[in-house]
């Protein structure tokens, strides 16, 4: 397993996690290592247990440990809940005086060698007089000079973040000058760093899945976005909001999800490239739209942030509980396509796809995301522009190619692939209807049984298509010790099936992994489905017949993943691990449910 | 067929359809879709210059009656999607029609939050107090004790005075028209599309099939044109009144009008001082800048 160090800091909503947080991990980041971060937090605004972990190496990792070195608790709450979280030999550190552990906690500590520390920080705010916010920087600048990172890089990110004015900016260093001054009382106090790789990481990216996907929609030319507030899309409205001065990108908050629909319904049909963002809850209300969108043949792209449901369900956390509702939402039939985010990388990369495939096929694209994705923190390196393609499809707005059309051509059911023209209100050419009613070829309604026919084989022809361009699933194995995409799917034995968010935590998991059976090695590899709906499954055949056992990893009850394979190739996955305990996999759990697995039949 | 510039202006033909109407004799809908094209076409606003957008009932299967860009929508939901439109396309004249059905039950929060935003569009409400094309049920438009087909004994909710609670909203732009007075419907319409921001359009009309209490004859009584009476449109409070006040006699024509409101597309910040429209702008976005940020 990869060579990792974690810390959390937990403490009550409002405390200012989230900034330690960040300040931490950016500094560790600048200092040559790869971070990743994850936020725990419950659906209230201040005074809640909030939780905030660094999981930091100097190789790649997209996940957490369940178990972490070092545990710094802003209240007492902290203690309580979150000395179970620490490895054997961690550290605990607090600043509540006087604090009595009860009888159970100090048999944990006992027996797991638990290092406690209260920092007298009181005091020395009382000293400097510091408001009590500057709390937080001294004991950030304690665990930083417990991790053995340089005071200096610390000082350039603090004052960079917090300090506008200058005295602000030397009581700030002052406070981190404390930290570093308590620790020095405390010698035997350190957590071995891996090495850094400063070549590697200190100019990647540090950011959040959310973010992520926000820049991926501007930079494919999104100039429209209509939202409204859902945990855990708000991140993303809240992101293009807050550029919107330097994009130029039109902005709205609508007054409820149906609302949003068709304002980017509106917005795609003039002619820009528009998006909405929300829940499970909120999708539920989209659903309509997504339908009509489907039959006017109006390219839409909807963000859906998954959360644990139903209903309201664990509105803060994670899950993977909405892919059947992706894929078979809305009445009536029709072509779309889902994609699903992994990590930083793809929220990025295919946004530019979701737009393309939405107006080459000028269906509905459905792009899954989840709390994890939206809200952890990714190392990242810099996105390349280069690699963003904007492809509008059967879009004609030359004005010589618009004078040649009929009314006819915009739903004419011979179009080949069933993708017929598409032009725009404005443009000066022959005019047609976006019929929400069954239509003939220039969105007249027709209901006559010939025509109901013809275009609904015309709509459907488009998904066929699209299902022949679509890539299939990626294959990654370790060889020689590296992670690897693989093209040779020959020699596989143990199959791992996932999708989302789970792509990051699984690879980590196969870095880790050697096992045996009947003391020869088995070859690992994993197949992800970026592209859910239509389902490719050609590769996955292939490999399920030669593999000698399948595992499909997910984040919910049923595996829907796995059912919609069964579906479509009539294998079953009888192995699944899955979760619906609204928590992201963690690198050590997931590991040792694999093993189990194959312990099980080996 | 490559289409020649205009340069005397579009025509009616132009807008004429092969499509045969389907609305019951005597429905209030000719005449509202003769003011429409007649409007567009005393602007000089040729088929291809504008998109109509059509909500769900009897006036929206006029949406393939009629040429232009049309769209034709779901239940209750065409302000938003024309609200999307101008947000994309603002250059683009944009008029949205539903029924009081959709705009005063299953849509009624869009109504609210349109004429709050300032959209700058035209909404046209084809008001028979009744849902016509499910064949007669009672509306929030209809008078409460009024037996219909879903409520033999009237239905028990309370009417709304859909003119009052327009008003408690603040709009920019409020006028109301009788679907037997074609010319006097068009001049509404030419100003509604004038309008900065928000038009509501209340248009009365008959319902010959399932309105029995507001018949055509009853309307065609007791409507007047305010342009008439040297009305000044100026003062909310006494349009609110006139508009509220349909006792003896209904006033129709510009109620009430203000331009000095900027519409919604002129509050965005980042859109100020642009020469291009969304729809112009759908190419890269260079990120590098962004990226900063998080290094």
């Amino acid at each position: 397993m990869t060579n990792r160090v974690s810390i959390k800091i937990v403490g009550a909503s409002g405390q200012g996690i989230d900034s330690m947080g960040e300040v931490v991990a950016k500094t560790l980041k600048r200092s040559g290592y790869c971070v990743f971060g994850y936020r725990e937090y419950p659906s209230l605004i201040k005074g809640g247990h909030a939780s905030y972990q660094l999981d930091v190496a100097n190789e790649y990792i997209g996940s957490s440990e369940t178990k972490v070195h070092l545990v710094l608790a802003l209240n007492h709450h902290g203690i309580v809940h979150n000395l179970k979280d620490l490895k054997s030999g961690g550290i605990l550190i607090h600043s509540t005086a006087g604090w009595k552990m009860d009888k159970a906690s100090e048999e944990l500590i006992a027996k797991e060698s638990i290092k406690v520390i209260c920092l007298p920080i009181e005091e020395i705010l009382r000293k400097l007089k510091a408001k009590s916010i500057l709390a937080n920087v001294i004991q950030t600048s304690f665990v930083w000079a417990i991790l053995g990172q340089s005071q200096a890089m610390l000082e350039e990110t603090v004052c960079a973040r917090f300090a506008k004015k200058k005295d602000l900016l030397e009581l700030n260093v002052k406070c981190i000058g404390e930290g570093f001054a308590l620790k020095s009382a405390h010698a035997d106090l350190s957590i071995a760093m891996p090495k850094p790789d400063p070549k590697r990481w200190k100019d990647c990216l540090l950011l959040t899945g959310s973010k992520a996907m926000g820049m991926g929609a501007i930079a494919a030319g999104m100039r429209v976005y209509v939202g409204y507030p859902m945990t855990p899309s708000s991140p993303l409205l809240t992101y293009i909001a807050a550029t919107q001065n330097h994009t130029g990108v039109a902005v709205k908050q609508a007054e409820d999800e149906i609302t949003a629909a068709q304002m980017a319904a509106g917005a795609m049909l003039a002619g820009t490239r528009a998006m909405t963002g929300t829940s499970g809850g909120g999708f539920d209300l989209m659903g309509e739209t997504v339908s009509l969108n489907a039959l006017i043949e109006n390219p839409s792209v909807y963000v859906l942030a998954q959360r644990p449901g139903p209903a309201t369900g664990l509105p803060t956390w994670t899950g993977q509980g909405d892919l059947h509702m992706a894929v078979g939402m809305a009445h009536g039939e029709f072509p779309r396509c889902v994609i699903a985010v992994s990590g930083s990388d793809d929220s990025f990369h295919l946004m530019d796809e979701a737009f393309n495939i939405a107006e080459e096929y000028q269906i509905p694209v459905i792009v899954m995301t989840d709390k994890q994705i939206a809200e952890a923190l990714y190392t990242q390196e810099p996105y390349d522009m280069k690699s963003i393609e904007i492809k509008r499809g059967k879009l004609i707005t030359d004005p010589k190619e618009l004078g040649k059309l009929k009314s006819t051509d915009r739903y004419d059911p011979n179009a080949t692939d069933g993708i017929s023209p598409r032009w725009l209100p404005g443009s000066q050419a022959a005019t047609f209807c976006s019929q929400g009613d069954e239509h003939n070829g220039e969105g007249g309604d027709d209901e006559s049984g010939e025509n109901a026919i013809a275009q609904m084989q015309k709509r459907m022809r488009k998904g066929e298509a699209l299902l022949k361009a679509l890539p299939e699933p990626e294959l990654w194995k370790i060889e020689n010790g590296k992670l690897k995409m693989e093209n040779d799917d020959d020699n596989v034995d143990v199959l791992l099936i996932g999708w989302g968010s789970t792509k990051p935590v699984i690879l980590d998991v196969l870095k880790g992994l050697s096992l045996n059976a009947d003391r020869l090695p088995l070859s690992i590899g994993y197949l992800h489905f970026s592209h859910v709906w239509p389902l490719k499954t050609t590769r996955f055949e292939k490999l399920a017949k030669k593999a000698k056992k399948i595992i499909a990893v997910e984040g919910n009850f049923q595996g829907q993943l796995a059912m919609l394979l069964r579906q479509q190739t009539g294998i079953e996955i009888k192995d699944k691990i899955l979760k619906y305990d609204g928590r992201p996999f963690f690198v050590d759990e997931l590991a040792k449910a694999i093993s189990d697995k194959l312990q099980m039949t080996s | 067929m490559p289409i020649p510039l205009e340069t005397t202006g579009p025509t009616m033909k132009d807008y004429w359809s092969p499509v045969m109407c389907t609305w019951c004799d005597g429905c209030g809908d000719y005449g509202i879709l003769t003011a429409v094209k007649q409007a567009l076409v005393e602007l000089k606003i040729a088929p291809w210059q504008t998109l109509l957008c059509y909500d769900v009932g009897c006036h929206g299967n006029g949406s393939d009656k009629l040429s232009g860009y049309r769209f034709h929508g779901l239940h209750g939901r065409v302000i938003p999607f024309a609200a999307g439109v101008k947000m994309a396309n603002p250059t683009l004249p944009v008029i949205a029609f539903g029924g009081d059905g959709a705009t005063f039950s299953e849509g009624v929060g869009h109504i609210v939050h349109a004429v709050r935003s300032h959209y700058p569009m035209v909404f046209v409400l084809h008001n028979n107090a009744n849902y016509g094309l499910t064949t007669g049920q009672a509306s929030s438009l209809t008078p409460q004790n009024q037996p219909m087909n879903s409520a033999p004994n009237g239905m028990p909710e309370a009417t709304i005075n859909s003119m009052d609670f327009i008003f408690s909203l603040e709009p920019t732009f409020v006028a109301r028209g009788f679907s037997g007075d074609i010319k006097h419907m068009t001049y509404i319409l030419k100003e509604a599309i004038k309008h900065r921001g928000f038009a509501f359009v209340d248009m009365l009309q008959a319902c010959p099939t399932y309105n029995k209490f507001a018949t055509h004859k009853m309307l065609l009584e007791k409507c007047y044109r305010v342009e008439d009476e040297k009305y000044d449109p100026s003062d909310p409070v006494k349009a609110r009144k006139l508009a509220m006040d349909t006792e003896k006699r209904i006033a129709t024509g510009i109620l009430f009008r203000r331009e000095d409101i900027p519409n919604f597309n002129e509050r965005l910040v980042p859109r100020q001082g642009k020469k291009t429209r969304p729809v112009d702008e759908v190419e890269k976005f260079d990120v590098s800048e962004m990226m900063k940020e998080f290094r």
